[in-house]
């Protein structure tokens, strides 16, 4: 018999996404100050797309691809990290992680609703 | 995924720019000073940044430990694993080096002053105390984003703390 459904599963490869998405957008507010350093990031459809697959076919987790974020405005010193991208990133992270989180906690409610039932 | 591993990213971050707003606060209140252990005036220090390298990963720190173990000349008992060069973020942030500005000293004519050279004129530290002003801004700025950034990972980690209840 299995406790962890479906959703479960898919959920929780999302949270780990946005964790893993909070971790880059984390890395690159440290570097903020760094000469040279230049912003990553993810794409967070594929990866998502890539984990569904990866659920369906019951593969385990694969690395996230990390690349270097297009389209920004270096400094004088190499620096293109963005203080208002990472903010918002960040933002979006921590509101995917509490919807994952909320999804999760219905979802284990429901299965804990199941084995009580009889009563 | 580890959730921990982030608000160590955010707090090197502000440990680098507290130590940054300590070298600024040393600069400035050396403005004036003439005599120094090394000799001469004291002279403008500066912070390099250097980002951490990317975290190993666990197959890494065994192909190390099965290296260490195995000895010298004997075949590592992991090989060491090439990761792509897309492969994963800074770990964080720190220090690399602190640097002297190398730039000469302000003459200052002061014959009474106690350090005055033969000609009668005194070294001051060349520093000027408005770029401090706007380096330690930077500095507080920074602190603040990642002191945000430790702030929503707290966040996250207590709502994934709500799972376990029901």
């Amino acid at each position: 018999m299995e406790i962890a459904t479906r959703l479960s599963e898919e959920v929780a490869r999302y949270l780990d996404l946005a964790a893993a998405e909070a971790k880059l957008t984390a890395a690159n507010m440290a570097n903020v100050d760094t000469p040279g350093y230049k912003a990553v990031g993810m794409d967070f459809e594929a990866e998502m797309k890539e984990a569904m697959a990866d659920v369906n076919a019951g593969n385990a987790a694969g690395p996230v691809r990390v690349r270097r974020v297009d389209g920004l405005i270096s400094r004088p010193d190499g620096n293109d990290v963005s203080m208002d991208r990472e903010s918002l990133n960040l933002a979006e992270a921590q509101l995917r992680f509490k919807t994952g989180v909320a999804l999760l906690k219905q979802e284990y409610q429901r299965v804990m609703d199941a084995i009580h039932s009889d009563k | 995924m580890n959730l921990f591993g982030l608000m160590e990213t955010s707090g090197s971050a502000m440990e680098a720019e507290r130590m940054r707003a300590e070298v600024v606060a040393a600069n400035m209140a050396n403005a004036e000073t003439t005599r120094t252990a090394s000799g001469g005036p004291y002279r403008r220090q500066e912070v390099v940044f250097a980002a951490d390298g990317p975290d190993p990963g666990f197959l890494d720190s065994m192909a190390a430990a099965g290296s260490a173990q195995a000895g010298a000349g004997a075949p590592a008992a992991f090989p060491p694993l090439t990761l792509p060069a897309t492969g994963a973020a800074a770990a964080g942030v720190h220090i690399a080096q602190v640097v002297e500005d190398p730039s000469p000293p302000l003459k200052r004519y002061d014959p009474g002053h106690p350090d005055a050279g033969p000609d009668g004129y005194v070294s001051y530290p060349d520093i000027n105390p408005i770029a401090e002003m706007v380096d330690l801004m930077g500095a507080t700025r920074a602190y603040g984003l990642n002191g945000s950034a430790v702030q929503a990972e707290k966040g996250m980690i207590g709502s994934a703390l709500e799972i376990a209840k029901s």
